[in-house]
């Protein structure tokens, strides 16, 4: 590393903490101590393990694949990326079946991850990244991380970031197959990492933002139905969206992108003046939108939406009173920094048909929202959200909540544990009718951890839980393969 | 988003480059220019050469311009009567071919582009000093990757 990088490298730190940094200090997080474990380094691909039944029962006939992705690689040399959303996608596959589980985890093979591996440093920029010496940035996906999410559309497995295209990847051994282009003039096009999907099997996803978005729709085959760009009246940063089963919402958050230069989110800024917008569009005719109006929030994550009778609009959303996460404690992460920032809250939001928007808080703080896939468009009960926020950045607890009942069920996994997203996996009818499956990094074990919960009641603790023969940093999003 | 067509690389190759009519030369240095690593063969590889800075940064008109049909994977073409100095080719390998690099609606390009030496551009074309190179009198070759 240049003494210009690390300059760089200690120049953000100070800007942030009133701690004097040391080097050595502010690259803390690359050795497994407490939560920091979360963000630390993985060297290689995980050749397929059997994992150890360590506690439960598992049952009988369940058969399920959890595909999940999140950054595992963010130093190199002594050099780090600047920010939690920067570094190297890892895809991990948790298979259950026969009674037996196993765990298999590559990176994805993209051009930054070569190109720095070559150079053993990291130099491409990103959200929370500069740009260093020996960058080479020549379209969107050469600083591709496809580090936060995966899809699978139509058979075919794609690890996904928000900045440029959807990356194919091999189900079975995992290996990358390339970057997707879905039209030949769409090369390179933003396919961000949250779609959403109507219970057809339609795939709705956005691409991009600032004064437009592209907007995708996939065929449930996975081939393109449609594909347009259309005008926002902000130019908003938004890292996902939201559907009901007639419109696409999309939330006007007031961090607006002010100028374009890396890393991306200092071109950002949050100007609560403004309040929060929220864009509803005709998905049969985007020329048919209306706006709404609400107090200034920041956010991350939206849930599901629905449409009601007489019209009224509902989704939920895990909102912030500000995005200092994303802007300081998500960077600060990497070197062993905690920053406080305001806690992300379940709330409601509600856009009446008279074109009056509110909020509805639950109080409970959550991130990672997710619903029972076959209730997409429907009006639903419950929302899974990991919660249970305390001396560390990461939740420690698993919970549904109920909107009828106004509740969590919830379980703890304790202080030893930081938690990851968990979907829901049906076997039954119902929205409770099934599992929840999902990760945990035990930090106690210094492993990670594989739990299936009973959907209907999370208070009981896990039905059955597995070990890894290692720890994994903390991932982002997965999905049901 | 969209100001990523300013930021990121355009490679300005529109149609008026190619108007500029090849000047006739008394000198009798060849070259035989190939591109290597055609994908989709079809169309054909578009491109011009040129003798300045200038002209490669679109402030003077181009030397030659260059097309090949792209039907193979390697394809060939040769410049005769060249002067001996320094030189660089800007290409792109216009599939479709519209007559014009391709670009998605966020303005990044979706054909095959190159510059001689193989210089790789950051943030906008490959800059002359990397792409540039020297014609010999007598034979001379060069060959480019394009993808």
């Amino acid at each position: 590393m240049t003494n210009l990088d690390r300059r760089q490298f200690l120049g953000t730190s100070l800007i942030i903490g009133a701690a004097v940094i040391t080097p050595d200090m502010a690259l803390a997080g690359a050795s497994p101590a407490g939560w920091a474990l979360g963000v630390a380094d993985v060297e290689a691909d995980v050749p397929q393990e059997a994992l150890t039944l360590v506690q439960g029962k598992v049952p009988v006939g369940l058969s399920t694949t959890l595909f999940r992705n999140g950054p595992a690689k963010f130093r190199r040399g002594d050099s780090a990326s600047g920010h939690w959303f920067d570094g190297d996608g890892l895809v991990r596959r948790w298979r259950v079946e026969g009674g037996k589980a196993t765990l298999a985890a590559r990176f994805v093979d993209t051009p930054k991850r070569r190109l720095e591996a070559k150079l053993n440093a990291m130099v491409q920029p990103g959200f929370g990244s500069p740009r260093r010496n020996g960058a080479v940035i020549n379209g969107p996906d050469d600083t591709n991380a496809a580090n936060t999410s995966v899809m699978v559309a139509g058979g075919q497995l794609y690890a996904l970031w928000e900045g440029g295209s959807a990356t194919m990847l091999d189900a079975a051994t995992l290996a990358t197959q390339g970057p997707k282009t879905f039209r030949r003039d769409l090369k390179q096009m933003p396919f961000s990492a949250h779609p959403h999907v109507d219970r057809d099997g339609t795939v709705w996803n956005f691409g991009g933002n600032g004064q437009n978005t592209y907007v995708w729709k996939l065929n449930p085959d996975g081939s393109l139905a449609k594909a347009e760009m259309i005008a926002l009246d902000r130019n908003s940063y938004f890292h996902d969206f939201t559907t009901t089963a007639r419109h696409l919402i999309f939330v006007l958050q007031p961090w607006v992108q002010e100028e374009f230069k890396f890393p991306l989110s200092t071109g950002m800024s949050w100007k609560p003046e403004l309040g929060t917008q929220v864009l509803v569009v005709d998905k049969d005719d985007f020329s048919k939108r209306r706006v709404f109006e609400l107090p200034a929030f920041s956010f991350f994550h939206l849930a599901a939406g629905w449409e009601e009778s007489d019209g009224t609009i509902r989704f939920d959303g895990c909102l912030e009173a500000n995005p200092t996460f994303g802007q300081k404690s998500a960077s600060a992460l990497l070197r062993g920094q905690h920053i406080k920032a305001p806690t992300p809250m379940l709330t409601q939001i509600v856009l009446r048909p008279d074109g009056k928007a509110e909020m509805q808080t639950t109080r409970v703080a959550a991130e990672f929202p997710a619903s029972d896939q076959r209730m997409a468009g429907l009006a639903r009960r419950f929302t899974t959200h990991v919660t249970g926020y305390r001396n560390t950045p990461f939740p420690h607890a698993i919970a549904k909540w109920d909107w009828q009942k106004g509740r969590d069920d919830k379980h703890d996994f304790g202080d030893d544990h930081l938690v990851e997203e968990f979907l829901f996996v049906a076997n039954g009818a119902g929205e409770r009718d099934g599992w929840l499956i999902g990760t945990t990094l035990n930090l106690k074990a210094q492993k990670t951890e594989l739990h299936l919960l009973n959907a209907a009641k999370l208070s009981d603790g896990p039905v059955a839980t597995w070990q890894a023969s290692l720890p994994l940093p903390l991932g982002f999003h997965g999905t049901i393969g | 988003m969209n100001q990523l067509k300013s930021i990121f690389i355009a490679v300005a190759m529109t149609g008026a480059s190619f108007s500029a009519a090849a000047v006739a030369q008394d000198d009798s240095a060849t070259l035989t220019l190939s591109f290597t690593g055609i994908a989709e063969q079809e169309g054909a590889v578009m491109g011009v050469l040129v003798d300045s800075e200038d002209a490669y940064n679109d402030k003077a008109a181009p030397l030659r311009m260059i097309m090949i049909k792209a039907d193979k994977a390697e394809i060939a073409t040769q410049l005769a009567g060249l002067k001996p100095g320094r030189y660089a080719i800007k290409s792109f390998h216009d599939i479709d071919g519209d007559g014009q690099m391709g670009t998605n609606p966020y303005g990044m390009p979706t054909e095959p582009f190159a510059f001689s030496n193989n210089a790789v551009g950051n943030m906008g074309p490959a800059k002359w000093a990397e792409a540039a190179f020297e014609i010999k009198a007598g034979d001379n070759a060069h060959s480019i990757e394009i993808k």
